[in-house]
């Protein structure tokens, strides 16, 4: 989501993802510490779609993630309706949100490790709740 | 109630604990809503049109498990759900 956001609307034709080989701007690059199969805490944006659908400033999500948002492009992440709905204690971005659309969110963790029956995901229910409210 | 179409695109394999994690996840959100869906699992080599899958009242998936397999297909829908107000998470 990050190199369509990164080509199409911050203007980086040659966005791309590092871990698609060499060449372009890598927008996506190897986290200095991988978050292989970790449990980390995550600190939701005040104000953003993700704080109002967890009703909680701090949770703590599962991920797999090896790759991540490269420092040099953080900026990306809050310009053009774009904007860092969570970070983890490093700092680094953990969540996006687009600010002028229904449900746009992408997370650097995996929200579906964490759900069960009886006790749904917040992200899931608000992609569910946004889909069914569409005209 | 007209049911959500929900497009899932993963390469993983339906035996994966990331596949099999995300249809869950999706099922418990439409259990504990009341809210019917039509789950599609599409992997990103058979995309084909985007603009069939970020369709009005559908929502979309992206599943874990990169490098995909076609990243260009992908792209595209994430393109067309942006641009439509489609719902989609990717994780």
């Amino acid at each position: 989501m990050l190199v369509e956001h990164a080509r199409n609307l911050a203007g980086i034709a040659d966005a791309t993802h590092a871990e698609y080989g060499q060449g372009g701007t890598p927008v996506i690059t190897l986290l200095e510490c991988s978050l292989q199969d970790q449990t980390i805490a995550v600190e939701l944006a005040p104000g953003s779609l993700l704080e109002k659908l967890y009703g909680a400033e701090r949770v703590v999500e599962h991920t797999t993630c090896s790759y991540g948002l490269s420092p040099r492009m953080q900026h990306i992440a809050e310009e053009f309706g774009m904007r860092i709905a969570a970070t983890d204690g490093t700092g680094e971005v953990r969540a996006i949100e687009r600010v002028d659309h229904p449900f746009f969110v992408a997370t650097l963790y995996q929200p579906q490790l964490q759900s069960a029956p009886g006790a749904p995901h917040a992200v899931f229910l608000g992609l569910l709740d946004a889909a069914s409210a569409a005209p | 109630m007209r049911a959500v179409v929900v497009t899932v695109l993963i390469d993983l394999p339906p035996d994966h604990q990331y596949h099999r994690a995300t249809l869950e996840a999706i099922r418990h959100a439409s259990d504990d809503r009341g809210i019917p869906i039509d789950i599609r699992v599409v992997s990103t080599d058979a995309i084909g049109d985007a603009s069939r899958i970020a369709t009005p009242g559908s929502a979309v998936v992206i599943g874990p498990g990169s490098p995909y397999r076609d990243p260009e297909a992908a792209h595209e829908v994430v393109r067309k759900a942006r641009e439509r107000n489609i719902p989609l998470v990717g994780t």
